[in-house]
């Protein structure tokens, strides 16, 4: 297939039946609608560029910037396609929850606005939110921003009553599934492919699923924050149903290891949803000979949400072992073998010792730049922890003092080196801290 | 009639047991009146204690300076004066909160004073060698010229600074994390005036630290702008002065709510309940801020979060383990690798579990037959205890007078209206369900009201009353109590009993 633009490569994406044995019902055919396909990654590349394209199609001299709510598919549609259009893009958003997602946005060259956390002490007259204040800003007269949005954007939904909702049935060969299932975000691929099902055939039953409102699934709205999307009209499911993020990442997992769907949460959440709301049709149709078609939405790919499954499952991620780390040294055992030295004795050491001490401080690199020992080296913690995993980082012959800041993780490492077979290392007793309470001096290039 | 909605409080032990001795409020009650404060002076000794394990664990060192703003009580003040002066002080924002804490017993190197200060202010913070929280270099060169011209001896400073959210170079590109704007402190990006200024008034202010507060519940945003400080600090001791400590202000909140679920149940249904698909549950249909714009709810709750899973010192905790933004570690490291004390003003979390108030009964009468609502009318008003006003919503316990006769009885849901003759008098604009119908007599007692709720904003409008406060402590099997103004923290309650 030859385009002239990627954005001509959006959409037509295939629909996947899923092997009964995956999922177990005997009377319903379960297809999955792989809007992961879309070539920006996400069922979302279909409305950004139907809301977008108007605007980045009119002659305005490359003027203007992209601005969206949204921390994750949309944004990253959008980012894609102004860049195309020359333009920039912005997200407005609460928080980055998926650090992968953010690191991308960033990458494709996004600029991100997190909106400020909750007051602590209410002003119960300001009432304003914060989204208030963002659409007052872009209504401002000389504002050169384009603002899809997309929780109120008709075109959102439009997207896909003439893209996503005529495909399904033009695959079933005419037919209109019995059910179809999709997470409710923004409404959209929903509403939309609700309204072109429910106009051929208003048989069709309509399941919407919604994230539990303490739990957090990419993508999907809780109960409450639906009914902040102007798009959303309760009358366009049958049921609501609320599905967990555990369930979200078990769907997720099915469709990876046994369907070769390399899906996403969101398509997850989809999948376990749709199977837990048919298994109670499949056992009615048992025994009636009747047989029926359910699609649901994968929305995105698994990639961007390995940080979402680490948090919540990460036996699902193994572990990575890097062997026993060389401060791995109980407390009793520091105590026992870790040598220490007051800060009058070490005083002392530097200035008479023969051969004096290599002083080591194992504090950031900032903190030694701003006050640290005369003569002393700088390698931090996590490096000097890196470095005996490789083995004796200076000579036996050579003394050492180590400090930290108030004399416990020196005393580790002390007794690591001990351990390792080093003669002479002792820890600063009180570390950097103790030494500046004794008046002992500290000095900044 | 509609299922109950409740919005349980999270009471622990002390406060618990309190509230479990019925017959013991009631005396209080009957003797002093109603409204009245009960406090707990030992559960303030106690979450001290809690902040200062955090310290502790992150081998913190550093003053917890009480936010004497949260209550006025003595008790509280001179139990905290009791504790280890170089561990607990108390934070003064104005001339008779420092004349107060004066008098509790802290002494003036314990005692930081902040907010807008005038002139008076000022000399007696510096007289007594409090330290001065200066809020712009036009403060900072007030108190100067009040030490130069009377003699005071140095005065200890901290600078507070704001605007972190300007500073750019930092927190990685394309990224911004925004930030409220505040009325209070110098800019980050107007620190070199701050600097020049505190460098001419060398003889005069001894410049100790930074400070901050930021009114937000977002612990990425404080994160921040501890790290800005500690960058602040570090330029500080390029340009030869030493500044040894960063305040990291209040703000670390109170879980009010016991459960998750009540908490998220009630304000589903408020969503419900401003779309109109579930009947109102407030008076007049109040929407907390949210309203319904064509079936689409808009605008924010203005409700503090009453269900936290952290608060307090576990707020703390997450504070000092996140890491900072630009130098990656946590800030704790952060801070003991520069060899910075921390200080906290801690004020509604300090307090937290340290009292309650108590209401009578005054009638209750029928408000919507067709839902079995009712009014039920307190000797109290909104002033008296304004969790409502803090966007606080929790339900208070009902005490019945006659414990016999309480007896089992069915939820039902009342209207907590105030002692002032006014229509926007109520005591919340929620309805509130009780576990049965209370009668005239009985008690309602609001937990955990120590923290801005009780004496914040009462006020003696119409000549009602205002609440009488008193210190209570266990003893054995039996409470003891005494007046507000006559606790010491030497002898036991209820006068010298062996």
């Amino acid at each position: 297939m030859r385009y002239d633009s990627i954005t001509e490569a959006i959409g037509n994406t295939p629909l996947v039946r899923i092997d009964p044995a995956v999922h177990g019902l005997r009377n319903i055919d379960l297809y999955a609608k792989l809007e992961m396909l879309n070539p920006f990654g996400s069922v979302k590349d279909r409305p950004a560029w139907h809301m977008a394209r108007p605007h980045l199609e009119a002659d305005t001299d490359g003027e203007g910037t992209v601005v969206e709510l949204s921390s994750g598919n949309t944004a990253k549609a959008l980012a894609l396609l102004a860049g195309m259009h020359g333009r920039g893009f912005k997200s407005v958003t609460n928080r980055m929850r998926v650090p992968e997602i953010k690191e991308l946005l960033l990458l494709i060259g996004a600029e991100i606005e997190e909106l400020p956390g909750r007051s602590e002490c209410l002003d119960p007259t300001d009432t304003d939110d914060p989204l208030t204040q963002f659409h007052r800003a872009l209504s401002d007269p000389g504002s050169t921003y384009l603002h899809t949005d997309q929780y109120f954007n008709p075109r959102n939904v439009e997207a896909h009553a003439e893209g996503t909702g005529p495909e399904i049935v033009k695959d079933l060969d005419g037919r209109v599934p019995d059910w179809f299932i999709a997470c409710v975000g923004t409404a959209g691929s929903s509403t939309g492919v609700a309204k072109v099902l429910r106009e051929l055939d208003p048989r069709v039953r309509v399941l919407g699923l919604v994230a539990h409102k303490s739990d957090f699934i990419p993508g999907i709205r809780t109960m409450d924050e639906v009914h902040e999307v102007g798009l959303f009209d309760p009358a366009t499911y049958d049921t609501i149903e609320s599905v967990t993020s555990d369930e979200a990442i078990d769907g997720m997992i099915t469709l990876i290891r046994r369907c070769g769907l390399l899906s996403g949460p969101t398509g997850g959440a989809a999948y376990e949803g749709a199977v837990r709301q048919l298994r109670y049709a499949d056992a009615e149709l048992e025994g009636t000979g009747q047989r029926r078609t359910a699609v649901f939405i994968v929305c995105d790919r698994a990639e961007s949400y390995l940080s979402y499954v680490r948090q919540r499952r990460p036996e699902l991620l193994g572990r990575t072992d890097r062997g026993r780390s060389a401060v791995a040294v109980t407390d009793a055992e520091a105590r026992a073998q870790g040598r220490v030295i007051d800060v009058q004795e070490a005083r002392r050491w530097c200035a008479e010792g023969d051969p004096r001490p290599l002083v080591v401080d194992l504090r950031s690199p900032h903190a030694y730049a701003a006050l640290h020992i005369e003569g002393s080296v700088n390698i931090v913690d996590e490096v000097f922890e890196d470095l005996l995993r490789g083995g004796l980082p200076f000579s036996k012959r050579t003394p050492v003092l180590l400090a930290c800041p108030v004399g416990e993780k020196s005393l580790r490492f002390a007794a690591a080196l001990t351990r390792m077979g080093h003669p002479d290392v002792r820890s600063l007793a009180g570390g950097i801290v103790a030494w500046r309470d004794a008046g002992a001096p500290l000095v900044r290039e | 009639m509609d299922a109950p909605l409740y919005l349980r409080p999270r009471v622990e032990p002390p406060l618990a047991a309190l509230l479990a001795d019925g017959p013991f409020l009631h005396s209080l009650a009957d003797a002093l009146g109603s409204p009245l404060n009960v406090l707990l002076p030992e559960a303030v000794a106690a979450n001290a204690a809690r902040f200062r394990a955090v310290y502790r664990r992150h081998r913190l060192t550093g003053r917890v300076y009480f936010a004497h703003k949260a209550n006025r009580s003595s008790a509280l003040l001179r139990r905290l004066a009791a504790e280890d002066p170089a561990a607990v002080g108390v934070d003064v924002a104005s001339t008779e909160e420092l004349r107060h804490a004066l008098g509790c017993g802290f002494t003036g190197d314990r005692i930081m004073a902040t907010g807008p200060k005038d002139a008076a202010f000022l000399w007696l913070a510096a007289r007594v060698g409090a330290t001065v929280n200066l809020d712009s270099p036009g403060e900072l060169e007030r108190l100067s010229a009040l030490v130069r011209a009377h003699g005071l001896g140095r005065v200890a400073v901290l600078v507070r600074l704001s605007g972190f959210e300007h500073t750019t170079g930092n927190g990685g590109a394309g990224t911004r994390l925004l930030s409220r704007r505040s009325r209070f402190g110098t800019p980050v990006r107007d620190m070199e005036e701050l600097l020049s200024a505190l460098e001419h008034n060398a003889d005069t202010l001894e410049f100790a630290g930074a400070a901050y507060h930021l009114d937000t519940t977002g612990v990425e945003e404080k994160a921040r702008a501890l790290e800005q400080c500690v960058l602040f600090m570090d330029e500080c001791r390029a340009r030869g002065l030493a500044p040894h400590a960063l305040d990291i202000g209040g703000g670390f909140g109170v879980g009010y709510v016991a459960e998750a679920e009540d908490w998220e149940r009630w304000t589903t249904a408020l969503t419900e309940a401003v779309l109109g698909v579930r009947p109102p549950m407030t008076w007049r249909g109040h929407g907390y801020g949210l309203r319904n714009e064509g079936g689409t709810v808009r605008g924010a709750t203005a409700l503090y979060p009453a269900y936290r899973p952290t608060a307090g010192p576990g707020y703390l905790d997450e504070i000092l383990s996140l890491p900072a933004p630009v130098l990656g570690r946590p800030a704790a490291t952060l801070l003991l690798e520069h060899l910075h004390d921390l200080y906290i003003e801690p004020g509604r979390s300090l307090v937290d579990q340290c009292g309650l108030s108590l209401a009578r009964v005054l009638d209750v009468r029928p408000a919507d037959t067709d839902a079995g609502h009712h009014l039920v009318h307190l000797a109290m008003n909104a002033g008296d205890m304004s969790l409502e006003e803090h966007g606080v919503l929790v339900d208070p316990v009902l005490l019945p007078r006659d414990e016999a006769a309480a007896g089992d009885g069915e939820a039902v849901g009342v209207y907590l209206t105030g002692n002032l003759c006014l229509e926007g008098d109520l005591i919340t604009r929620r309805l509130v369900f009780l576990p049965r119908l209370p009668q005239a007599g009985d008690l309602l007692a609001f937990a955990n009201t120590a923290g801005y709720a009780m004496d914040f904003r009462a006020h003696h409008a119409q000549r009602q009353p205002v609440a009488r406060t008193v210190a209570v402590e266990r003893r054995g099997d039996t409470w003891r109590w005494c007046p507000d103004e006559d606790y010491w923290p030497i002898t036991p309650l209820g006068g010298a009993v062996g």
